[in-house]
């Protein structure tokens, strides 16, 4: 029966054509479109490096190693257990500051975008965390907590929690209400309107903050660490610093890089992939 | 049932319904035909109690609502079987009972192998159906529906018609439905309502439905 319909489904019609799309806008890429893309990607990243080189060159050796001495001094760094332990240490408070900042600005930005009252109530506040520069937020938790892990952890998830909470409140003011409205009139009880229409509405954006958040989050960790741990990629970047250790200084800039492709790549763009797969027919 | 008593709507400055009454009793089938923009879709809105008027009264009894509406309006992130299961599950199935029912509906409605497809993933007519299925399967005591059958064609518009005759028959379903199309209103209802270009809305006598579908074709036998 299905195959009938099908069929009956496939002669062309006025409303089928709104699956066709924008064919030949030049913005569908085909495969060779795709490969040519990728290719001036690498193109880009080949030029950095040679750029690198290039001044190396010129620059002095103590301000700027070269890509060569860089490996060397990270072959060194990731033949010992410094490095791996520093990179978790890192990676741990990135994960939990990041966690509690998102999950607390995700609520937040939920509740504000349901009701007004607390969206205004909310505005200040969200107002003072965007504007506040980072730093200044690191100092002010050092100042109250001391250095270490928590310090950490806080200024991490501080800096991180407003960008969650506009985006999400973003996506709940954008919900489609002709499907709120659906929802209302089959009586959708409240748990039911969050799970089938609201949640789902908002993971879009939200994730689009999540993916803005976690290149936050890396950045603030990195600051945190450099003032406020004893420990660290960050910490060991400063040192690195302070004892003038130039090669050694660009191998842990080259780590954060590493850490922050992993995370891209390993966590959040298959996370996006799975939450949005319903979205692959319209593309 | 449906009691609409000297109701008037207003959007903005635009008067859409200006001192509209009729009644529905339980179990009658009324059609609703206007020429577009008239507000059609305005009253089926105020039954579903999705807006209230600006003045009169509008009285529904409280009982479960079908309503499909003039688009699909599916979850775009859910299954064609999750679409007409998510009202049963408000309505207290569970998940897995739930499925089941969405998927005999869906079989009903022709669709049978498409349960797992995204509204995306559905032509027009297909996601129309779905939005069928979806607000048959909760057994409505009102059934609203918004020109549910554009975008098919006529043999599945006449199988649709007659599996919705059948549920209304066996559910005793007060049906409110609006349509463009004058031959289907004189196929299902019992009662034909005519918002007229003037706003009035009037009654067209059905005793004679042959008479009516006559004047409705030299009506519009100037464009054939
Ligand atoms: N939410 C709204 N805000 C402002 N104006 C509206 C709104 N809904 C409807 N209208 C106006 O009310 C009028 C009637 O709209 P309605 O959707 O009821 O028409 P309709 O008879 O269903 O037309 P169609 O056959 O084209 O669907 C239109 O002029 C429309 O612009
Ligand atoms: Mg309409």
């Amino acid at each position: 029966m299905a195959s009938t319909t099908a069929a009956r489904e496939s002669v062309p019609k006025g409303s089928d054509a709104r699956g066709s799309g924008p064919r030949g806008s030049g913005r569908g890429p085909g495969p060779r479109g795709r490969r040519r893309r990728l290719l001036f990607g690498v193109a880009g990243g080949v030029a950095i490096l040679v750029g690198w080189q290039l001044l190396s060159v010129v620059v002095n050796p103590a301000i700027l190693a070269s890509p060569v001495q860089t490996a060397i001094a990270l072959g060194e760094l990731a033949s010992g257990s410094t490095l791996w332990i520093q990179v978790l240490i890192t990676l741990r408070r990135l994960v939990i500051g990041l966690a509690v900042g998102a999950a607390a600005g995700a609520t937040l930005g939920v509740v504000a975008g349901l009701e007004p009252r607390l969206r205004s109530f909310f505005e200040p506040f969200r107002w003072v965390g965007m504007t506040i520069p980072a730093v200044v937020i690191a100092v002010l938790a050092m100042l109250w907590f001391g250095l270490g892990d928590f310090t950490v952890m806080f200024i991490v998830a501080l800096i991180v929690l407003p960008t969650m909470y506009v985006n999400t409140m973003a996506g709940v003011l954008a919900i489609d209400q002709k499907l709120v409205e659906m929802g209302h009139v089959y009586r959708f009880p409240r748990r039911l309107l969050l799970t089938e229409i609201y949640l789902p509405g908002v993971a879009s954006p939200a994730l689009a903050g999540l993916t803005l958040a976690t290149g936050i989050g890396v950045r603030a960790v990195v600051l945190a660490e450099v003032l406020a741990a004893m420990s660290g990629v960050g910490h060991a970047f400063s040192r690195a610093m302070s004892y003038l250790e130039t090669p050694k200084l660009y191998a842990w800039v080259v780590v954060l890089l590493a850490l922050m492709a992993v995370i891209e790549f390993g966590f959040l763009r298959p996370v996006k992939r799975r939450a949005l797969r319903w979205r692959k027919a319209t593309e | 049932m449906i009691t609409f008593a000297a109701v008037s709507k207003w959007f903005d400055s635009l008067q859409v319904l200006r001192e509209i009454s009729f009644q529905v009793a339980q179990g009658e089938i009324v059609s609703i035909v206007g020429p577009s923009g008239v507000g059609k879709t305005t009253i089926l809105r105020l039954i579903a109690g999705l807006i209230q008027p600006d003045e009169g009264r509008v009285e529904v009894v409280d009982a479960v609502q079908g309503y499909v509406f003039q688009e699909p309006r599916l979850l775009p992130w859910r299954t064609a079987l999750d679409n007409v299961a998510a009202p049963l599950r408000a309505q207290g199935c569970s998940k897995r009972q739930a499925r089941s029912l969405a998927a005999d509906w869906l079989a009903r409605v022709e669709l049978a192998g498409f349960e797992h497809y995204h509204p995306a993933e559905l032509s027009g007519g297909m996601a129309q159906r779905v939005s069928i299925a979806r607000a048959f399967a909760v057994q409505p005591r009102i059934l609203l529906m918004d020109e549910p059958f554009s975008n098919m064609d006529v043999e599945l518009k006449a199988s649709l018609l007659v599996l919705l005759q059948r549920l209304i028959r066996q559910l005793g379903t007060t049906v409110v439905y609006v349509t463009h199309e004058l031959l289907e209103a004189l196929q299902l209802a019992d009662r034909l309502l005519e918002l007229t270009p003037e706003r009035d809305l009037r009654e067209v006598e059905l005793s004679d439905r042959a008479a009516v579908a006559r004047a409705w074709l030299a009506k519009i036998q100037p464009l054939l």
